[in-house]
């Protein structure tokens, strides 16, 4: 069982530290397998300890394994432990699968980039991070997976190294996890404070409401920075910088989702802390409305994209911030499906029209890339929440939570149906800009085959399984007729609230029709040109600017530390620490100066010297005596 | 032997010491400061080096007149000693201060110790 469980975490290490070590020994290609073959095998222990787990009743799913005593200090004590519960078994089971995926995906897409040594050591330290972020057994280890996720992230965003736009990402990404990453140490710290330990039962222990409510703040900073919500959202659509495949396996099917774990596994504190628990809600349900919007006027396609996985996440925060932590956790997984299918099929038509995302050149790919296009219409109809696909029961069942939670989850409801409209409006958008119309200048220049053999089944095969699995993936759980997901985690996390047969019902009409409106929109305007873009220069540059968030705080703290900088550099280290070097030693010398001149030189002045203090002393002598 | 010598005189008491005939302690003294002002004048005011070495040479016997003068006074041999330590010094000293003259005129310098400032500040 456990076994499993530590094949799973170590096997991406190993193959990282494999190409590392490897170095130029190993081929490209070589490496690309190992990194594969690696994740695949992580996967294959997940899947072990999945079964076994599935042999034991309810209660006994719980098993930990301690490797070796990590951390001592007095009568604190962590464990290099692993957790192999049903949480962190079906965690398992997404990042290795959907992460296997998308790194076979890399071995086409990559191919012939020049460093795809480096790159598929990352990935594999990537997935090893995550792996130990879900399976770590105590806080301290999920924090550790937590600072070396944002590290492989930081270092994948920044993987084409010579463009300084994608520096700047990373080093954006990274400050932006700091903040997060430091709320989160700070709330363990009080935790071992108050506690004494941080194995996940030390959150059982806290009675204080002001201690849950400090350390639930403190754990929901570091969920908002690592899954981009409001406020410290504005790294992910900048980490569209790196390869699509970075994109969709970090940036939108594990390591953002990594916020709703966190929450999931530490419910207990927020369920102590009620009000955070409202906050990360109305949190998910702003940024869900805010993304969805942003998302209506980005030409990058992959930056639609991005938006739309903060939008979904929000959806994913509104779930677990309601209490209907299975809700959550299923959305995360189709999530994990679809989008991570739709960043890939984007992947694809961007290397077909050499390396252009911006959508305004695309467009009339409708008969060049047939199976491409059909591959990302599932993914959007996934991801606008159209039965039969995978969105629909996630999504609605998310929704149908939130009216269970009195007047503010109506709100909360509204909103996440708004953000429905959206979603459709904006997906639709996006396909038919770049499936739809008729093929631009751009297009007729640049497009071309995507190369045959290995490269395109490496890449067609990961959509492939992926296509299937954003229509059948929400068919595991229906929310009125079945529920297994949430039978699943029910151990490690009972659901705050029941929605009724009839809350489901409503929403999922509700939404199904607000999706199939947002389509229909998008169909008008962006598919058969019906209807022209409305104009609103006001609101469309608000949106372009993405609600001043950069501006925002370009003022409030890059320009008044740059200011501050500059000050304590014009006024303080230039006069005081570079001026007073030269001052103290002209000074010193100046002084010498004058003692040099009792120097003359001549014996006779030293002997006089020498006589008359001795007279004087002698007279002194003898005066005092 | 200086160390016994040392030890002796915190005896109780000599029973051989009587005091010596001839003048008093305070002309030895009065001619021991004399000698001693007349070289630490010539060392002030002569610029001839070998005529400042030689007021040197004047002022140590003034010192050591007096150091044995003091030790007839009180009939201890460590007066006596110490001048004779005084001289061995100031045989080296004039071996030095000779050797420096010698090296002096060798080189063609002005035989003047007001010209040789080159240590001034």
């Amino acid at each position: 069982m456990t076994t499993g469980a530590w094949i799973c975490l170590l096997s991406p290490l190993l193959g990282a530290l494999l190409i590392t070590l490897g170095g130029t020994r190993l081929s490209r290609r070589g490496a690309a397998y190992l990194s594969t073959a690696s994740c695949f095998v992580a996967f294959a222990g997940a899947l072990v300890s999945f079964a076994a787990l599935l042999g034991k009743s309810g209660g006994d799913r719980h098993h930990v394994s301690t490797a070796w005593t990590w951390i001592q200090a007095g009568t604190y004590r962590s464990g290099f432990e692993v957790l192999v519960d049903p949480l962190s078994v079906m965690m398992m089971l997404i990042v290795s699968g959907v992460g296997a995926l998308i790194v076979a995906y890399s071995i086409g897409y990559m191919d012939g980039d020049g460093e795809e040594r480096r790159y598929f050591a990352y990935m594999s330290l990537f997935v090893f991070s995550m792996l130990l972020l879900v399976q770590g057994g105590n806080l301290i280890l999920l924090l550790a997976g937590w600072g070396m996720v944002g590290l492989s992230s930081y270092l994948l965003i920044g993987f084409w190294h010579e463009r300084p736009s994608a520096i700047a990402a990373a080093k954006k990404a990274f400050v932006m996890n700091a903040i997060g990453d430091a709320a989160m140490a700070l709330a363990l710290f009080l935790l071992i404070q108050k506690t004494g330990t941080l194995s996940f039962g030390a959150l059982d222990a806290v009675h204080s409401s002001s201690v849950a409510n400090l350390v639930a703040l403190g754990l929901l900073g570091g969920a908002i920075a690592k899954s981009a919500q409001l406020p410290l959202h504005t790294w992910l659509p900048d980490a569209m910088e790196g390869p699509t495949p970075v994109s969709a396996l970090i940036h939108a099917a594990t390591m953002v989702t990594a916020g709703v774990y966190l929450i999931v596994r530490t419910h207990v504190i927020f369920e102590q802390a009620p009000k955070v628990q409202d906050l990360a809600a109305g949190l998910g349900a702003a940024t869900l409305l805010l993304a969805g919007l942003i998302a209506l006027v980005q030409v990058d396609i992959k930056r639609v994209i991005a938006y739309s996985t903060m939008s979904q996440i929000g959806y994913m925060f509104v779930g677990v911030g309601v209490g209907a932590y299975a809700n959550g956790m299923f959305h995360l997984m189709t999530h994990a499906f679809f989008k991570a299918l739709l960043f890939m099929a984007a992947g694809m038509v961007i290397h077909a029209l050499a390396g252009e995302q911006d959508m305004r050149r695309m467009g009339g790919l409708r008969e060049l890339m047939p199976r491409v296009r059909l591959a990302f219409l599932i993914g959007s109809l996934a991801l606008v929440g159209i039965f039969p696909f995978a969105g629909f029961f996630s999504k609605d069942s998310i929704l149908a939570a939130a009216m269970d939670r009195g007047a503010y989850g109506y709100i909360l409801w509204v909103a996440g149906l708004a953000g429905t409209f959206l979603t459709g409006l904006y997906t639709f958008r996006m396909f038919y800009l770049v499936f739809g119309g008729e093929r631009g200048a751009f297009v007729r220049e640049h497009f071309h085959e995507l190369g045959r053999g290995l490269v395109v089944v490496s890449m067609a095969v990961p959509v492939a399984v992926l296509t299937v699995l954003s229509v059948i993936g929400g068919w595991l759980q229906w929310a009125p007729f079945w529920h297994p997901v949430e039978t699943w985690l029910q151990t490690v996390a009972e659901p705050l609230v029941s929605p009724t047969n009839w809350q489901e019902a409503v929403s999922s009409v509700v939404a199904l029709a607000l999706g199939l409106a947002g389509m229909g929109v998008a169909w008008m305007v962006y598919g058969a040109r019906r209807w022209a873009v409305p104009s609103a220069p006001f609101w469309q540059r608000t949106l372009e600017r993405k609600f001043y968030f950069d501006e925002l705080y370009d003022t409030v703290f890059y320009r008044p530390a740059v200011w501050t900088a500059h000050a304590l550099a014009n006024w303080v280290e230039r006069p005081l620490i570079l001026g007073s070097g030269p001052e103290i030693g002209t000074e010193t010398r100046d002084l010498g100066g004058l003692f040099a001149r009792l120097q003359t030189g001549m014996i006779r002045t030293y002997a006089l010297a020498i006589a008359s203090s001795l007279a004087v002393l002698a007279i002194v002598f003898v005066a005092v005596k | 032997m200086l160390v016994r010598s040392v030890s002796e005189r915190h005896a109780p008491a000599n029973e051989s010491w009587k005091p010596m005939l001839g003048p008093s302690v305070a002309w030895y003294l009065c001619v021991a400061a004399f000698l001693f002002a007349t070289g630490a004048l010539g060392v002030l005011l002569r610029r001839n080096p070998l005529i400042v070495l030689l007021s040197l040479e004047i002022m140590l016997n003034g010192g050591n007149l007096a150091l044995i003068g003091y030790a007839r006074h009180l009939g201890d041999g460590a007066g006596q000693i110490f001048a004779i330590a005084v001289m061995a010094i100031a045989a080296s000293e004039v071996v030095v201060g000779l050797g420096l003259v010698v090296a002096m005129n060798r080189k063609h310098l002005t035989l003047d110790v007001d010209r040789l400032n080159t240590l001034r500040g």
